[in-house]
């Protein structure tokens, strides 16, 4: 099967959608082709999902079926999950993950764009970073339940490690590929080193941060699980934990989708944002 | 499609050339075994089963606890398998083709319930208000609750943790919390801080809520080499024997299997009791073919503790779960 037989009728699709927008106001995004290209995957994805499921090749124990998870999502939302519903575990990762990722930008950005631009601070940071940057956050974690206790500052420090490197990795990536053409010509017309700082260098540097921000935010995610594990009550992490503990398979991929969403929804947030800010990002792509 | 042609008479040959030999024995025997004090280290060290089982290779794997065992069997890792009332509620539940064959030990002090001496908690009913953790879904989680719901003290009047072991024993140190249920070798450290033990899992044996582990065999391993399940069981049996016969060298052994000081792991095998393989076919223990024991009752306790608790979707009768306990292999044994 080439390419062309998915894009086709997806195109197809698309030209029909285009046609009936000025009769039915179908949002503009639904004609993309991207947006068909991307509803192809998930709906392919639980198409299988199905396929593998209602014909019992996959045993029920390891995959359960979408009305199986379906109904444990209904359930944790209504009558909730171990004393909190689904709302209240979501809240409760979705605190802690922003918090964290939100302390990472606080200091990893200006660190990041510090190093960049100073080789002094550069050459007095990097063996700080270097070392702990390969370091799994799991490893690190007994130490960080020994010095701050088993209350979310633990779980939150895991989190802020696990963002903080990509944030500055990224940031002094972005600094340095200034072209220093930009720098030369604000200083030539007299431009102050705050000016050169927020006029030159940060909205220079914003998209790279940017995605920056985008990797570390998955990272951050990655460790959820992992920073519930200690003493949670609440929260997706503890939810699939609790749950996977006790073979509940259903709410093991139902946290997981669920998590997964609010990935998503963060990343677009993050993107709008960018969009908002830096409007000079678009330039040449439209 | 060459390679399949060859695959394919290569395994007819292995059939009809060497048929009657490879049914009778598999490649490789794998034993799961978990990650605490019993007579199975004493087998493993000593190589009882390989003695046993002379033409196989014999592969054991440690397993640190009830949750990752359950997602070995149910993955089919291991042909053997160890484990604790509450996963074996919880995987007979869940439909795992497993079925009890031994009991490798029952709990005594080995787990206890610490509490903090200054915290001036007497009794279970002065939790109130306390910070206690335990891992959730584990023996100790299930006592504790068991416990508080004999002397009718609601467990929300008090902040419940879930904490691995070795977190529990840090957050002990530090202060975090007033009163843990946990065990050996981390307890101690608990008992050493400023603790006291204030019920163990033998007090609340002896008050009907005995708790243990059991020997599991994969239900298709069992029927394809029935033979092979006997000779596990002598090997183990042997070593429940060396056990009790030999208590200062055990100990030395399962200070090497664990890397545990000799001084620990004394005292977790005196927290422990082994139940030699004649007595296991009691009513208290596994019971007789035909008439299964108390084990088949704890499982049903605990199944209604999980459904309560909410992590169990149904509950099995007593008939459902005896019908997964099968002391044929340990009779046999003991009958020679």
């Amino acid at each position: 099967m080439t390419v062309d037989a998915v894009t086709q009728p997806i195109a197809r699709v698309g030209a029909l959608a285009k046609a009936l927008r000025p009769h039915l106001r179908v949002p503009r995004f639904l004609g993309q082709r991207s947006f068909l290209l991307s509803s192809a995957t998930v709906v392919a994805l639980f198409l299988a999902w199905v396929l593998v499921t209602s014909t019992g090749l996959a045993n029920e124990l390891f995959l359960p079926g979408p009305a199986a998870v379906w109904n444990a999502f209904v359930k944790a939302a209504i009558s909730g999950y171990q004393g909190s519903t689904l709302l209240e575990h979501v809240a409760a990762s979705l605190y802690r993950i922003l918090v964290a990722f939100a302390l990472a930008c606080v200091v990893g950005i200006p660190l990041g764009v510090l190093m960049g631009v100073s080789r002094d601070a550069n050459a007095l940071l990097t063996p700080l970073i270097e070392f702990y940057r390969p370091l799994p956050p799991l490893g690190l974690y007994t130490l960080l339940v020994m010095w701050l206790g088993i209350g979310d500052e633990s779980k939150l420090a895991l989190l802020f490690l696990a963002a903080l490197p990509g944030l500055i990795i990224t940031t002094i990536q972005a600094v340095r590929t200034i072209d220093p053409i930009y720098v030369r010509a604000a200083r030539s017309l007299g431009a102050s080193h705050r000016q050169i700082l927020f006029g030159v260098y940060l909205p220079a540097a914003g998209p790279t941060i940017l995605a920056g921000m985008r990797i570390s935010l998955g990272f951050t995610y990655t460790v959820l699980v992992a920073a519930e594990i200690v003493a949670a009550t609440a929260g997706i992490g503890w939810m699939i934990w609790d749950a996977a503990k006790f073979l509940l398979s259903d709410v093991v991929i139902m946290g997981l989708i669920v998590l997964g969403l609010t990935g998503v929804a963060l990343d677009a947030v993050m993107r709008l944002v960018g969009r908002l800010l830096m409007p000079w990002t678009l330039r040449g792509r439209q | 499609m060459k390679t399949i042609a060859k695959v394919t008479a290569l395994a007819l040959g292995l059939v009809c050339g060497h048929g009657a030999s490879a049914q009778d024995k598999p490649e490789k025997i794998t034993i799961g075994y978990l990650n605490l004090v019993n007579a199975q280290l004493v087998t493993k060290n000593l190589g009882l089963v390989a003695e046993e089982i002379p033409d196989v290779e014999i592969e054991y794997i440690k397993v640190g606890g009830g949750g990752d065992m359950l997602r070995a069997i149910a993955a089919g890792q291991v042909d053997f398998g160890g484990l604790g009332n509450p996963p074996t509620a919880i995987g007979l539940t869940r439909g795992l083709p497993i079925k009890g064959i031994l009991v490798l030990n029952m709990l005594g002090y080995v787990e206890a319930m610490a509490v903090r001496t200054s915290a001036g908690i007497e009794s279970l009913a002065d939790l109130k208000g306390k910070r206690v953790a335990a891992p959730f879904g584990s023996t100790t989680h299930y006592l504790l609750l068991k416990a508080l719901a004999e002397e009718g003290i609601d467990p929300a009047t008090m902040e419940i943790l879930d904490l691995p072991p070795s977190d529990i024993a840090v957050a002990w140190v530090r202060g975090d919390i007033d009163a843990a249920w946990f065990w050996e070798p981390n307890l101690n450290k608990a008992v050493q801080n400023g603790g006291e033990i204030m019920v163990h899992s033998g007090e609340m044996a002896e008050r009907g809520y005995p708790t243990w582990d059991i020997g599991v065999v994969m239900e298709e391993f069992a029927e394809t080499y029935p033979d092979l399940v006997t000779s596990f069981i002598k090997a183990e049996c042997a070593g429940i024997d060396f056990w009790l016969e030999n208590p200062e060298k055990t100990a030395e052994i399962i200070a090497e299997e664990l890397s545990l000081s000799v001084e620990d792991a004394t005292r977790m095998m005196n927290g422990t009791e082994m139940v030699p393989c004649d007595e296991q076919l009691t009513a208290e223990y596994l019971g007789s073919p035909g008439e299964i024991g108390e084990f088949a009752d704890t499982l049903v306790s605990t199944a209604e503790f999980l459904v309560e608790q909410d992590r169990l979707p149904k509950l099995l009768t007593r008939e459902e779960f005896a019908a997964k306990i099968d002391p044929s292999y340990v009779a046999g044994v003991v009958g020679e």
